[in-house]
């Protein structure tokens, strides 16, 4: 007959009868009471449900994600690949399970290997949304110092942290972006594989990137032999690099160790996404302004400079769409160089102050405060790609009395947060430089305006992100600023109805523009094409000719795309 | 637990551990913690060793605790307290750890007869055990046994039973106790077998299952490195170390731990000293 281990604690006794022996320090019968209530709330009522939940606030796990958490917990063991696609919340499926664990006393060492450039949004997330007392690990001492490490996996697979990582046992082991591990053959996998751990998660958006093997070791480090030994691996269901057989059986497996959510089963119908371009006229004196420029610029080109300069030019041709002071600055620096020493300023770039100082007023702004002012009291969003064109804003529109703050990368943790309160609470505009960048959810504002345009749809992408995101409850406005006859026209018709960025999420995004530009920049490409055309029905052609390349290698992706996922997660949950 | 319960929770505890509430409004209060309050709920041990050491008069801390952030005014700072941040946490720990041993006499509930004469108490121990069922998963069950110092007899469910009494740290008077028959390290000793003896007799699936899962994970593990004579070390060590973690991940097992305990000197009727089951 099985017996069943018992382990009684008897620590307490001798306590107890030295209290007696002593007859002193006695608890009173309320104080008694208190610790058998503190207690009760703390016990565990059963094996399967889940309590985390109970015990966090400020925010609401979506149903997926709650579905993850069971899963992962009864199903799964604790052991297990967590695939979502990105933007459904693994970082929070993840948050979840580590402290249902630590609420259960079944977690005390947890270990979260994250690439370096995201230890602090963890450490942070973990601290402030589920109130794990999680650290980042910077110095090796810390390493037996604390119960919960955040660390890069990079840095702690290298001596000395090596040693000490590999000496500990860890409950739990958290590795984000794990699609590094894909190679069995790297110092990364093996690290991993020789970790002690009891439970661990592995999260990845793409669990699969070019063969079905990076799959199977990836399920080797949680669970050798799940998929069977390599050889029989390879015999069983690799037909070639990406093509499998016994799919069925394959996919039954799979599902064991591994859950995927993606957009479209999930029932996680994002709101509409409702966009606007609105048309801009220049005045006569920013015309000659944007002429004056355009020429400068393509005159330089055509004599050919180098490539520091030739950045520079690029710019200069963008930030003209954007505001005199963007201009301003940046003919500042190109010239505080190449005109020190001189008594006087050439000609040429005196012409181009002098057409700059004309310019007193800015057609933009001036809609900006009447489309600000129209939306008001609800909140926008502005993003700028320039400081300058910033600071002016914020000027501007304190003159117009809209109360505005400035966002951008440069800022400190502190004072990012500090503005994004006074933006909920207060301020009815945020002015904004950078759209990626960290734990910035604004999805109380709905309203966007794109004041001007980064010509690299990931970065159009990631500001939408900004406020278009799971949380979000109303359609999202996005109000794109265009000068008319202008270059920023064409790429706002090239973003908008020629590749239709704006309207839905474009999966694969980053994967289709690098089949399209290769290695080189898209804007860098996209410049050299409108600055190589002669006129203005060339540069619509080149554009043109662009985005039909986008859409075919948008279809080649999304192609090859549906048939991985069908042959490894099936089309529907069963 | 929700946030009244939570504020109404931190007041018990505060009024307890000697701290004052100093402000209190609807959604917040503001409190002067005790020394070892200020202990318990900060981690400042460096602070307090100095202070020590050096003899300075301390400065515990002073919080501010908000229960409802949502209509909370801005202007008065504070910290979000509910179940599930670190500090409620501490607050818990510390509620049990200040908690553990009593020795009471329950206020007399029997006047005593006309005769006047002194009155014994019926002497029982009282031990609230937290047993968790533990394997890749946990769940918990409070036991709350008392066992009769004089006659052996064990109640479960002790608590609900005492709970509604009134306690009193001192004899009262015209009222005395005499040497128990049993002693407490026996009657530890009986409640340990007792409870042992239930758990085996519960619904063991859990643990049959569990175990079940164990078996299958290692004879997965043995086919993926079998047993060869030319396996490389590194591959021995590394397939013990995926044992031993199969092993950690999956053993069931049952940890029992004490919350508390106590001596509890029980009133009783007179007529009834002999047959004392019938109080309770």
């Amino acid at each position: 007959m099985y017996t069943l281990p018992i382990r009684m604690d008897r620590e307490w006794l001798h306590q107890f009868l030295k209290r007696i022996e002593t007859d002193s320090d006695w608890a009173t019968w309320e104080r008694f009471q208190l610790a058998l209530e503190a207690a009760e709330t703390e016990m565990i009522p059963s094996f399967e449900s889940i309590q985390s939940l109970k015990q966090i606030q400020g925010f609401r796990p979506l149903p997926h994600q709650i579905d993850v958490v069971e899963r992962v917990i009864n199903e799964m063991r604790g052991r297990a690949i967590l695939a979502d696609e990105v933007g459904l919340g693994k970082t929070i499926e993840a948050g979840l399970i580590l402290k249902e664990y630590l609420l259960r006393g079944l977690v005390k060492r947890a270990l979260i290997l994250v690439p370096s450039s995201l230890v602090l949004q963890w450490t942070r997330e973990l601290n402030q949304k589920f109130q794990i007392p999680a650290v980042a690990q910077k110095k090796a001492w810390m390493w037996d110092k604390y119960e919960i490490i955040v660390a890069s996996l990079d840095t702690a697979k290298r001596e000395p942290h090596r040693d000490y990582v590999l000496n500990q046992h860890y409950d739990m082991v958290i590795v984000d972006e794990a699609h590094k591990l894909k190679n069995r053959r790297t110092k990364n996998w093996q690290f991993i594989n020789d970790l002690k751990k009891k439970y661990c998660l592995l999260l990845t958006a793409t669990p699969v990137q070019n063969e079905i093997e990076e799959l199977y070791n990836l399920v080797t480090l949680l669970k050798p032999g799940q998929l069977g030994k390599q050889s029989q691996f390879q015999s069983d269901y690799v037909a070639g690099k990406r093509k499998a057989k016994n799919e069925a059986q394959l996919r039954e497996e799979i599902r064991r160790v591994l859950i995927r959510n993606r957009r479209r089963d999930s029932n996680l119908h994002l709101t509409r996404r409702l966009v606007q371009t609105i048309p801009i006229e220049l005045s006569e004196e920013e015309r000659l302004l944007y002429e004056g420029i355009t020429e400068f610029v393509r005159d330089r080109y055509r004599r050919g400079t180098d490539l520091k300069s030739m950045l520079a030019l690029f710019v200069l041709q963008k930030e003209v769409c954007s505001s005199r002071d963007a201009v301003f600055h940046t003919l500042f620096k190109l010239f505080q160089k190449g005109e020190q020493g001189k008594e006087n300023l050439s000609p040429e770039v005196a012409h181009l102050i002098e057409l700059l100082r004309k310019v007193t007023r800015s057609s933009k702004v001036n809609a900006a405060v009447e489309l600000i002012k129209q939306i008001a009291p609800e909140k926008v969003i502005l993003f700028t790609e320039y400081r300058a064109t910033q600071e002016m804003l914020i000027r501007e529109l304190a003159k117009a009395g809209i109360h505005a703050v400035p966002f951008r990368g440069g800022f400190n943790r502190n004072k990012k947060d500090w503005m994004m309160e006074i933006f909920q609470k207060r301020a009815q505009v945020m002015i904004a430089t950078e759209a990626g960048g960290e734990g910035i959810n604004l999805q109380f504002c709905h309203h966007m305006i794109n004041f001007d345009m980064p010509w690299n749809p990931m970065r159009v992408e990631q500001r939408i992100g900004r406020i278009h995101r799971l949380g979000q409850t109303k359609d999202v406005h996005i109000y794109n600023f265009s000068t008319i006859n202008t270059i920023e026209e064409h790429i706002i018709w090239l973003l908008h109805e020629k590749i239709r960025l704006f309207e839905s999420v474009i999966g694969e995004l980053e994967t289709i523009l690098e089949k399209v530009d290769g290695a080189s920049t898209i804007e860098q490409n996209l410049m050299k094409l409108v600055l190589e055309s002669a006129d203005d029905d060339r540069i619509r052609q080149e554009l043109s000719k662009w985005g039909d390349q986008f859409h075919q290698k948008k279809q080649e992706v999304e192609k090859q795309k549906e048939e991985e996922e069908l042959l490894l997660y099936g089309s529907e949950e069963g | 637990m929700d946030q009244k319960k939570v504020r109404e929770f931190t007041e018990r505890y505060l009024k307890l551990n000697d701290c004052h509430i100093l402000e209190s409004g609807p959604t917040y209060l503001l409190t002067q913690l005790s020394i070892h309050a200020d202990k318990d709920l900060l981690n400042r041990p460096f602070y307090w060793m100095y202070v020590e050491r050096m003899n300075l008069p301390p400065q515990p801390v002073r919080l501010s605790f908000v229960f409802d952030p949502e209509n909370h005014p801005e202007e008065i700072r504070g910290e979000h307290l509910f179940y599930g941040t670190p500090r409620f946490a501490k607050i818990l720990q510390s509620a049990q750890k200040h908690g553990k041993f009593v020795r009471l006499y329950e206020e007399p509930r029997y006047e005593p007869a006309y005769t006047d004469l002194t009155k014994p108490y019926s002497p029982w121990l009282a031990v609230n055990y937290k047993v968790s069922y533990v394997c890749d998963q946990k769940r918990d069950r409070l036991c709350s046994l008392g066992i009769n110092l004089n006659d052996g007899t064990i109640r479960e469910g002790f608590y609900e039973v005492i709970k509604d009494r009134r306690w009193s740290n001192r004899l009262p008077a015209k009222r005395y106790t005499v040497e128990p028959r049993l002693q407490v390290v026996e009657a530890v000793g009986e409640l340990e077998y007792y409870l042992e003896e239930t758990i085996r007799c519960e619904d063991l699936t859990w643990a049959e299952e569990a175990e079940k899962r164990l078996q299958s994970e290692l004879e997965r593990l043995d086919v993926f490195y079998p047993d060869e004579p030319s396996m490389p070390d590194e591959i021995q060590k590394e397939k013990k170390r995926r044992r031993e973690e199969i092993v950690w991940q999956f053993h069931p097992r049952v940890e029992i731990s004490v919350i508390n305990a106590g001596l509890f000197y029980v009133d009783t009727p007179q007529q009834n000293l002999t047959n004392q089951k019938i109080w309770l």
